[in-house]
C-alpha cells in the first residue's frame, strides 16, 4: 500500500495566534482509501485539510512546524497550483465554488488554469458530463442549480482535473438529506471506481461510516481517535468524543449492555443491523 | 389561545408563479411544531409572514389575532421572534453586550430594564465571559447561541428557529435542544424549521410537511415520519430506527417505531419470548 | 425603486438571435465608440440626432426594445432636469443648447444600452482580452457579475433579520436614517468579506494562477460581417470629418434652434 499522504508532527499556529489550531498531528494515509474526519466544531479538521493542498502555509501565513508530504511533495516547498493538480478540494459552500456564468465553463475553468490543450479540455468536459450526469444542467448558470446540483458541479469541476487525492471539507452541511446521500454516493463511487484518494470531513456519520475505511476523530486540535469504525465505535467512551453517533449504533450498544446482541462487526447501517438481529434471533430459536 | 392562524395563504414574489399555495394552518399557545421541507419547499417563505416580513398576496395570517397586514415588521417582532439560519448574516455590534441589546433599544425599553435583561440572558446561555468581546471572535456554537440570546431577551411569545442544526456537531444540537425543551417549559410557542430529521423525532410531537409551496401533512411525528411517500416527496430521508423496524417487521416490530429506546424495547420484548 | 431596477434591466444582456447579438462586441464598441465622439463634438442638434436614431435601429433590429423603453424612461426624468439646468445657465442659444445636452444624454445612455443588451459579459470580457486586458481583470469582471444577484440576496437577508429585530428603516430624520443604515452595511461587509476568502480558497484549489500562458478554449473572432461593417463605420465617421474640414457639409447639417 502506498502512502500518498504523509504528516508528520505537525502543528500549525494561525498568523497572530498564541494557540495551536492543530497539534502533533500524526497521519499517513494510503493510496485509495476512503477516509473520514469528524469532531466537534473547532476541533482543527478543516485545519488539517488545507495542510494538503498547500492552503497551508501559504494561503493561510503563521508558523507551521513539522511536514507535510503529499504525493512526495513538501507542501512547505511546492506552491498551491502544482499541489493543485494532485489534490482537489471541494468546500461547504457550493455558492462560492462556482465563479461563472454557465456548468460548461465553470468545469472548463480549472483545465484552462492547468494549460491543458483544447482538444484535452474538451475530452474531459465530456468524460466529465457522462460521470456526473450533467447533460440537463450543462448551460444553466450557477443560481438556476439546487443545492444539491451546484455541489456537484463543484465536484466535477475538480474532479475534472483529474487529481489522485480528494479533499472534501463538510460538502453536504448545506445540502437537504436526500441531495447530501446522492452527494455521498457520489463520492463513494468515486472512491471505488476510479480508485480516488478520499478524505471527507463530515458530521453525517450515519451515511458515510458503513462505507469508509477510517474515521479519524479530532477534538481541541488533536487527532484522538485513528481507526476503522468498528474499532471506534466498540471501544470508546462515545459520549466524549462529541461526534454524531448514528441511532443505528446506539440501539445496537443498548441492545449489546443487555446481552441480546453480541457481534465482533458493529451494524454500521440499518441493512446491517437487520441482518444481525434476524441472524440472532433465529440462532437463539 | 391560538398563537398563529394561517388561513388560504397564497404569496408570490412578482406576477410569476405562486411560491406559497393555500396554506393553511393553525398553531395553539404552547405548541411545539417542527416544519421540514426541501429546500425551496416554502419553509423560511412562510415563517417571514409570521413576524410581518412578508405579506399575503391572497388569505390571511393572523398572530395573537393581530393580522399581519395591519401591523409592522417591528411591532410583530414584538411577539415573534425569528432566528435566521446564519448568526452572521445579523452581526455588527462591537460587543457581544451591545449585540444582545439591540432588539431592546429598538422596542424602546428603558435603560435599567435594558441591563436588567442583557444581564440575565447572557448567563443563561454562558455568555458572560465574552460580554466586552466581539461577536466575530466568537467560535461557531457560541454565535448560534449569542444570535438565539439577541431574541430571547425580549422575551417573545413566539419563537421561530430557521435551521438551527444545520452545521452543528452533536454537543452544540444538545445545548439547542434544551433550549427549546425549557423554553417549551416556560409555555412558549416554539416553530423549528428543519431537515434534521432525527432532531425531529427527538422534540417534536406535531410535524408539518412542505413541499413545493403546500402543506402536504400536518399531524403527529410518528404518523407523519413514518409514512415514506410523504417523506420521499419532501425529499427527506426517514429516520433510521424507523428503516431498522420496517426491515424487522417479520420478527414482530411494529413498523411505526422511531426512536431507539422503542427499538430497543421492542427487540428486547422478541427476544424474551 | 422601479427608476433603479429599469435602468439597470436596459444594461443587461438579454439573450436573443438576432444579427446584432452575433456581431464581434469589438464591432459593437467601436460604434459606441465613434457614436460617443459624435454627440460630443457637435454643438448642434441634427448630428446627435441622427446618431440617436442609428441606435434606435439598432434596438430594433436586435428585438430589445421593451428592455431599451424601460432604461430610456428611467432617464426621462434626468434628461428634463438637464434640460432645464442648461436653459438657464446657457449665455446665449439658451434653447439650442439646453436640447443638444438632453440629446447628448439620450444618445449616451442609448448606444451604451444597445451594446450591454447586445453583448453578453462573457464576450465582452473575451473583447477585452484580446485587447490586452490582463485575464485577471477579465475574471473579476465576470465574477463581480455572477455575484451581483447573490449580494443582493445577501443584503435581503440581513435586512430582514434586523427587521425582525425591530428595526426601522424608515423612521427617522436623514441622521438617524443614515446611523440605522450602520446593523446593514457592517454585516454584509463582513460577511461578504468573508465569502471573497472562501472565493480565493476556491480559486487556488482549481489552480488558478498557476501558468502564465493558461489556454484559453473560448474564444471570439471577428467574421466577415464584422470587418464590413467596421470598416463601413470608420469610413463614414473618416468621411464626416473630412468634410467637415472642407466645409462641404449642407446648412441643414449645422442648423441650431433659434432663440
Amino acid at each position: 500500500m502506498e502512502k500518498i499522504v504523509e504528516i508528520n508532527n505537525v502543528t500549525f499556529y494561525y498568523e497572530g495566534s498564541d494557540t495551536p489550531a492543530i497539534s502533533s498531528i500524526n497521519l499517513s494515509i494510503n493510496r485509495g482509501e476512503f477516509v473520514l474526519i469528524t469532531g466537534p466544531s473547532g476541533c482543527g479538521k478543516s485545519t488539517l485539510c488545507r495542510l494538503l493542498n498547500g492552503l497551508i502555509p501559504h494561503f493561510y501565513s503563521g508558523k507551521l512546524i513539522g511536514e507535510v508530504i503529499v504525493k512526495g511533495y513538501n507542501t512547505k516547498e511546492t506552491p498551491t497550483h502544482i499541489l493543485a493538480r494532485h489534490v482537489g478540494m471541494v468546500f461547504q459552500n457550493p455558492e462560492n465554488q462556482l465563479f461563472l456564468s454557465s456548468v460548461e465553463k465553470e468545469i472548463i475553468f480549472g483545465l484552462e488554469n492547468l494549460g491543458l490543450p483544447r482538444e484535452e479540455i474538451k475530452r474531459r468536459l465530456n468524460e466529465v458530463i457522462e460521470l456526473f450526469h450533467l447533460e440537463n444542467i450543462i448551460n444553466k448558470a450557477p443560481y438556476e442549480l439546487s443545492g444539491g446540483e451546484q455541489q456537484k458541479v463543484a465536484i466535477a469541476a475538480v474532479v475534472a482535473m483529474k487529481p489522485e487525492i480528494l479533499v472534501l471539507d463538510e460538502p453536504t452541511s448545506n445540502l437537504d438529506p436526500l441531495s447530501a446521500q446522492e452527494i455521498l454516493s457520489l463520492v463513494k463511487e468515486l472512491n471505488r471506481e476510479m480508485q480516488m484518494t478520499i478524505i471527507i470531513v463530515e458530521h453525517r456519520l450515519d451515511l458515510l461510516c458503513k462505507h469508509v475505511n477510517r474515521i479519524i476523530v479530532m477534538n481541541k486540535g488533536k487527532i484522538i481517535y485513528n481507526g476503522t469504525p468498528n474499532d471506534l465505535f466498540n471501544q470508546y467512551n462515545l459520549e466524549k468524543l462529541g461526534i454524531n453517533i448514528p441511532k443505528v449504533i446506539e440501539a445496537y450498544l443498548r441492545l449489546k449492555k443487555r446481552k441480546i446482541l453480541q457481534n465482533n462487526e458493529i451494524p454500521l447501517s440499518p441493512e446491517d443491523f437487520a441482518k444481525l438481529v434476524k441472524r440472532e434471533f433465529y440462532r437463539v430459536r | 389561545m391560538i398563537a398563529i392562524e394561517v388561513k388560504n395563504l397564497y404569496f408570490a414574489y412578482s406576477a410569476e408563479e405562486y411560491v406559497l399555495k393555500n396554506i393553511n394552518l393553525i398553531v395553539n399557545e404552547g405548541e411545539r411544531v417542527a416544519i421540514i421541507g426541501e429546500n425551496g419547499a416554502g419553509k423560511t417563505t412562510l415563517i417571514k409572514h409570521f413576524n410581518g416580513l412578508l405579506k399575503p398576496t391572497k388569505g390571511y395570517v393572523k398572530i395573537l389575532g393581530k393580522d399581519t397586514r395591519r401591523h409592522s415588521v417591528a411591532e410583530l417582532s414584538r411577539h415573534v421572534g425569528i432566528v435566521f439560519q446564519n448568526p452572521e448574516h445579523q452581526f455588527f455590534a462591537e460587543t457581544v453586550e451591545k449585540e444582545v441589546a439591540f432588539a431592546l433599544e429598538n422596542f424602546g425599553y428603558p435603560k435599567d430594564e435594558i441591563e436588567k435583561r442583557v444581564n440575565y440572558i447572557l448567563k443563561y446561555f454562558d455568555l458572560q465571559k465574552y460580554r466586552d468581546k466581539s461577536p466575530f471572535n466568537l467560535s461557531e456554537g457560541e454565535k448560534k447561541r449569542l444570535a438565539i440570546a439577541s431574541i430571547l431577551v425580549y422575551d417573545p411569545e413566539i419563537l421561530v428557529l430557521d435551521e438551527p442544526t444545520t452545521g452543528q456537531d452533536a454537543i452544540q444540537k444538545r445545548k439547542i435542544a434544551e433550549i427549546i425543551k425549557r423554553l417549551s417549559e416556560k409555555g412558549r410557542t416554539i416553530i423549528v424549521v428543519t431537515h434534521d430529521i432525527e432532531f425531529v423525532v427527538e422534540l417534536f410531537d406535531r410535524v408539518i410537511v412542505m413541499a413545493e409551496g403546500r402543506i402536504i401533512a400536518d399531524g403527529p411525528t410518528r404518523e407523519v415520519i413514518t409514512n415514506y411517500e410523504i417523506i420521499k416527496r419532501a425529499r427527506l430521508l426517514p429516520p433510521q430506527i424507523n428503516i431498522c423496524a420496517r426491515l424487522l417487521e417479520d420478527l414482530g416490530i411494529p413498523s411505526n417505531i422511531i426512536t431507539v429506546s422503542e427499538l430497543v424495547e421492542e427487540i428486547t420484548k422478541v427476544y424474551e419470548r | 425603486m422601479s427608476v433603479r431596477i429599469d435602468l439597470f434591466k436596459g444594461f443587461q444582456f438579454k439573450y436573443r438571435e438576432t444579427i446584432v447579438h452575433k456581431l464581434d462586441p469589438r464591432t459593437k464598441g467601436l460604434y459606441v465608440i465613434i457614436c460617443t465622439i459624435i454627440a460630443l463634438m457637435y454643438t448642434s442638434p441634427i448630428p446627435i440626432l441622427l446618431t440617436f436614431i442609428t441606435s434606435i435601429i439598432l434596438v430594433l433590429l436586435s428585438r430589445v426594445t421593451k428592455e431599451w423603453i424601460g432604461t430610456m424612461k428611467s432617464i426621462a426624468l434626468l434628461s428634463i432636469f438637464i434640460f432645464i439646468v442648461n436653459y438657464f445657465t446657457a449665455p446665449y442659444e439658451k434653447l439650442n443648447f439646453a436640447v443638444t445636452m438632453t440629446l447628448r444624454l439620450l444618445t449616451l445612455t442609448s448606444t451604451f444600452s444597445v451594446f450591454f443588451l447586445t453583448t453578453s459579459p462573457e464576450d465582452f470580457s473575451l473583447a477585452l482580452l484580446k485587447l490586452g486586458v490582463p485575464y485577471e481583470y477579465t475574471l473579476i469582471f465576470n465574477m463581480a457579475i455572477r455575484f451581483v444577484p447573490t449580494l443582493a440576496r445577501d443584503l435581503q437577508t440581513v435586512i430582514d433579520a434586523q427587521k425582525s429585530r425591530g428595526l426601522e428603516l424608515e423612521k427617522g430624520n436623514i441622521m438617524q436614517r443614515i446611523r440605522r443604515m450602520i446593523p446593514i452595511l457592517v454585516p454584509l461587509l463582513v460577511f461578504e468579506i468573508k465569502r471573497s476568502i472562501m472565493i480565493a480558497e476556491a480559486l487556488e484549489a482549481r489552480a488558478f494562477g498557476a501558468l502564465k500562458n493558461r489556454t484559453y478554449y473560448y474564444e471570439i473572432r471577428m467574421k466577415k460581417i464584422d470587418w464590413i461593417l467596421s470598416v463601413i463605420m470608420v469610413l463614414t465617421f473618416v468621411i464626416l470629418i473630412v468634410l467637415q474640414l472642407m466645409n462641404i457639409l449642407p446648412e441643414w447639417f449645422y442648423w441650431r434652434i433659434p432663440m
